[in-house]
């Protein structure tokens, strides 16, 4: 396999030919955020906060870029870190107050992405005041909350591409786009098996573990 | 405009403890996230060998049973006006067969007043004492132990050695005879090894891999996902199933043969691949012995008389002997449906005989894989915890091997090969077993038969009942010892894939509940054995001494990864892919098998064959998922599948509640209604104790792997009014939200 050797941060980085610029920076130890792409996952390049400078007209996304012989790529830099400062003041203005994922598995990498670019005030307006998206509490084990979602389609690749079940897809238009169980069925009431793997992806609170069911009272005897 | 002022997370709390998964022979490695108090919040993949950080329900939300209340924390003796033994609960009496109450566990209300409190000397001595009492007084093959595939490799180990040395019997067994008994015994006979030659993802390098008797998205969640995989990539999957499998969309071809034909099925296909000339004839020339015999026994297999023996269409037969017979490369899974029969070595034979004839096996892409269902059962075999075999399978007959273990183990062994599982229960009703040992095993629902096995539990004169919970089978025990929970223990642990991983404590055992190996440890030296291990990597050292097949693991080669056995060298990673070159008995064996007949067949009295097996939401005797409030909120009742051409002549709906009667038993429980049986089959998963399939099953034994029958008897289905409840523990409180 032939190999490409580029300059990352000034850094001269040698990886073969195919890789992305993400990942050829993760080989560097270079640390590029990403919202929508994880190493499992087949590169979708829709959150735009792995956007790189490559000397184009525009900001390619690092995660679906492939490296080629003699790129100088710029991860850090004050245009780079505007846009993606504004990019996930964007994305937080219709959150939730709170992430359930931050209470839970506490790895929000959204609200962590926030803490880094040192997110103070957000200059946006909530797209959701009047058209909130609504959860979907069906499933005994797993918690929706799509006002928490920002459509990185990590879970229907999870569901898809890594267990092959094929139950979450994507509705609407517009603003009303939000993830869907099958034909558009309450999660606990869909073909999902409960695997958690879009938990386990998901990088807001969109998607949680519940609290463990209550035990039924009947249930609740104690030893001796 | 909001502002953004999120203190940090709150995951500072949480310790995340490296580990696996204690369900299925998968292996998944996992970290459970416990609070400070070691309360597992969540369990989270990590980048296992088999599971690349994937779960299923169970691994993922399935942690919670070992903090459940009904835990035992102190020893149990049974008081004395609960003699003469028997059941103690309304539900284990025969004659409760009748309306249930929802739940699925042991009523303790009901149970725990027979029982007192005791020390651990006082019930360390008691156990002591009533198995010493019924060896001198009857002799070491008058006592007998179940232990448990659930348990370490460690604790395997130790609890054969215990029955073996300590007690002098080879009566030691565990749930791999209701398994893959007749899988093993055949693979043995066949290659000269029990376990996989291949590991689950080579599935990648497959071209075509037969799914046999399987139902792998219930049952192997997580190898099922990486089958899945290889079919989008281009593998072929070819199932056949008598009840169509949650795989079977994934597959290229699908053959819904009728119970119990797999022999005529495979037969025909080695026929038409022989026919053809579509065998490997450089690999049977060079690798394999028997061809001639085994060519001249599948020539009556046309496939058109196969057709009407198994009810596949003779083209599909033809179709799939083709793929298969074409591939360069093909694995071979298989699961209950081939093992658990009156017949199930011969149907393993088959398929041992299919890979031979077309070369795949040694080579990646190609081998045997019958998967293995508990997170141990490979290790506990491994182990010894086998009546035929030392650690290693080096076997109790041979008297080069006793001498070794004898001096090993300083103590003298018994010469003769011990009983298995169902024979153990059989020879306890002849008075013959006079004694149990039983370390985490649930007789009382897993056996077939379980009015026999009520019979046969209360008529031993000492039980001794290891686990986390009163079972069913606890309820007849004179003792029941406290003991600890997977996420409670360290120790290795072997998946189907041969991979030795290890298991490390996340929570304390409660109360006074002790490790396992401790229990053995104290009651050994109890009976006059000096033992005396420093920790379990100390144990597992002697096991890797007494079995040379776990050469150069140890604790601290497994680490954080673990390797696959055989392991070539303190370096190696382990084999993958096994007999590039030769068999551990030379040359592969064809051993030709005929068409047999099960011994409880379907007639106008009982005219539905029913067929029992798991579903993925719970595991066997549903001790653990039952307690589990997820898996219980997800899947909280059971129901036999139904086809809807017998539903609708039949009267019965979904949901509606109906009688199932076999020549031995009688349940009530509700229909689903599906085509994924075939007309004239029912399906009842084994789980669900309040309409326990194992009411219905029928006690015969293969011939040679001495595995029930459990895929086939005959019963009666009838419509049935709902049950009027007796106490009504409100059904509606079993809503989770």
């Amino acid at each position: 396999m032939s190999e490409v050797t580029l300059t990352i941060d000034g850094q001269s980085v040698t990886v073969p030919a195919g890789t992305t610029i993400w990942e050829a920076a993760a080989a560097a130890g270079i640390d590029i955020p990403v919202l929508c792409h994880d190493p499992r996952l087949e590169p979708v390049g829709v959150c735009r906060v792995c956007a790189v400078d490559i000397g184009e007209r525009t900001l390619p996304a690092a995660c679906v870029r492939r490296v080629e012989p003699g790129m100088v790529v710029h991860t850090d830099t004050a245009e780079i870190t505007a846009h993606r400062r504004v990019l996930t003041e964007l994305l937080l203005a219709d959150q939730s107050a709170t992430s359930r994922r931050e209470t839970t598995t506490g790895d929000d990498a959204l609200y962590a992405l926030a803490r880094k670019l040192e997110v103070g005030t957000i200059p946006w307006p909530d797209g959701s005041e009047n058209t909130p998206r609504g959860h979907d509490t069906s499933s005994p084990v797993i918690a929706v909350d799509h006002q928490a979602c920002i459509l990185c389609d990590r879970c229907v690749r999870a569901c898809d591409d890594i267990q092959h079940n094929d139950v979450i897809t994507r509705t609407g238009k517009g603003h009303a786009t939000r993830i869907a169980f099958d034909l558009d069925q309450p999660m606990g009431q869909s073909s999902c098996v409960s695997c958690g793997e879009c938990v386990a992806v998901c990088p807001t609170g969109a998607l949680t573990h519940r609290a463990l069911p209550e035990r039924p009272a009947h249930l609740e005897e104690v030893a001796s | 405009m909001k502002a953004f002022t999120r203190a940090g997370a709150s995951k500072a709390a949480i310790t995340e403890v490296p580990t696996l998964c204690p369900y299925c022979g998968v292996g998944c490695a996992l970290s459970y996230g416990a609070d400070a108090n070691g309360v597992i919040q969540y369990a989270e993949g990590r980048d296992g060998a088999s599971n690349a950080r994937r779960l299923c329900v169970k691994g993922r939300y399935g942690f919670d049973y070992a903090a459940h209340p009904q835990r035992l924390t102190r020893p149990l003796i049974r008081r004395d006006p609960a003699y003469p033994k028997g059941p103690l609960s309304t539900f284990s009496r025969a004659d409760s067969s009748g309306p249930r109450k929802p739940g699925g566990i042991v009523d303790y209300a009901e149970v725990m007043p027979h029982f007192r409190e005791a020390s651990w000397e006082e019930a360390l001595d008691r156990v002591a004492d009533g198995l010493g009492r019924i060896r001198s007084r009857h002799g070491a093959d008058a006592l007998a132990g179940f232990g448990s595939a659930k348990g370490s490799n460690e604790e395997a180990y130790l609890f054969q050695k215990f029955i073996r040395s300590v007690l002098g019997t080879n009566n030691v067994d565990h749930c791999t005879r209701l398994c893959h008994a007749s899988s093993v015994y055949a693979l043995i006979e066949g290659i000269g090894s029990g376990a996989v030659t291949n590991v689950v993802r080579d599935i990648e390098n497959a071209e075509v891999a037969v799914i046999a008797g399987c139902n792998p998205t219930a049952n192997h969640p997580v190898a099922a996902s990486f089958m899945k995989q290889a079919a989008a990539a281009g593998t072929e999957l070819l199932a056949v199933n008598v009840r169509r499998p949650g795989i079977a969309p994934y597959c290229r071809q699908y053959c819904q043969i009728r119970p119990g034909s797999d022999v005529a099925f495979y037969n025909a296909v080695m026929r038409v691949i022989i026919h053809e000339g579509l065998h490997d004839r450089d690999f049977i020339k060079r690798r394999t012995e028997g061809f001639e015999a085994l060519a001249a026994a599948v020539e009556s297999y046309t496939p058109e008389t196969a057709s009407e023996m198994t009810g596949v269409p003779a083209e599909e037969i033809i179709a799939f002997a083709r793929r298969l017979g074409q591939a360069r490369s093909a694995m071979f899974f298989w699961g209950m449906g081939i093992s658990q029969h009156v017949f199930g070595t011969d149907n393993a034979r088959c398929l041992i005989a299919l890979a031979l004839l077309t070369g795949n096996i040694g080579r990646p892409g190609t081998g045997l894989h019958p998967l293995r269902g508990q997170n141990n059962v490979q290790g506990a075999s491994d182990a010894g915890l086998i009546p035929m075999y030392y650690p290693g399978y080096q076997s109790v007959a041979d008297p080069d091997v006793q001498a070794r273990f004898e001096a090993l183990w300083g103590a003298s062994l018994p010469a003769n090969p011990g009983l298995t599982t169902a024979e153990i229960t059989h020879a306890a009703l002849d008075g013959d077993i006079r004694g149990l040992y039983c370390m985490g095993e649930n007789p009382f629902l897993s056996d077939p038969d379980i009015n026999r096995v009520r019979e046969a539990l209360a008529s031993l004169d000492f039980l001794v009942v290891q686990d986390l919970f009163i079972t069913e089978t606890a309820e007849f025990a004179d003792v029941i010892l406290p003991a600890s929970a997977f996420m409670e223990k360290r120790g290795s642990f072997t998946n189907t894939d041969r991979r030795v991983q290890i298991g490390r404590p996340v929570r304390e055992p409660p109360g006074e509940a002790r490790q396992d190996w401790h229990i053995l440890r104290d009651l050994a030296q109890r009976l006059g054995h000096d033992w005396d291990y420093a920790d379990e990597a100390a144990i597992f050292d002697e096991l890797v001494q007494a079995a040379p097949l776990y050469a150069n693991l140890s604790h601290a080669r497994l680490g954080m990864a673990g390797r696959w056995y055989p392991c070539p060298g303190p370096e190696s990673e382990g084999e993958r892919v096994l007999f590039g070159d030769t068999f551990p008995i030379g040359r592969g064996r064809f051993v030709p098998a005929q068409l047999g007949e099960a011994p409880d067949l379907p007639d106008a009295d009982y005219p539905f064959v029913l067929n029992t097996g798991r579903q993925l939401e719970h595991w066997h005797t549903g001790v653990m998922t039952r307690r589990s409030r997820a898996l219980d909120a997800i899947a909280p009742e059971a129901r036999v599948e139904v086809h809807p051409d017998d539903a609708s002549r039949l009267g019965i709906h979904d949901g509606a509640w109906t009688r199932l009667a076999s020549r031995r038993g009688e349940v009530s429980v509700q229909a689903r209604i599906t085509r994924d049986v075939a007309v004239g089959t029912l399906f009842l998963p084994m789980h669900f104790r309040e309409a326990a399939a194992n009411l219905l099953t029928t006690p015969e034994l293969d011939p040679y792997g001495k595995i029930p029958e459990f895929k086939i008897c005959a019963v009666r289905l009838a419509p049935e009014l709902p049950p009027s409840a007796p106490s009504p523990p409100a059904e509606a409180s079993r809503a989770v939200d």
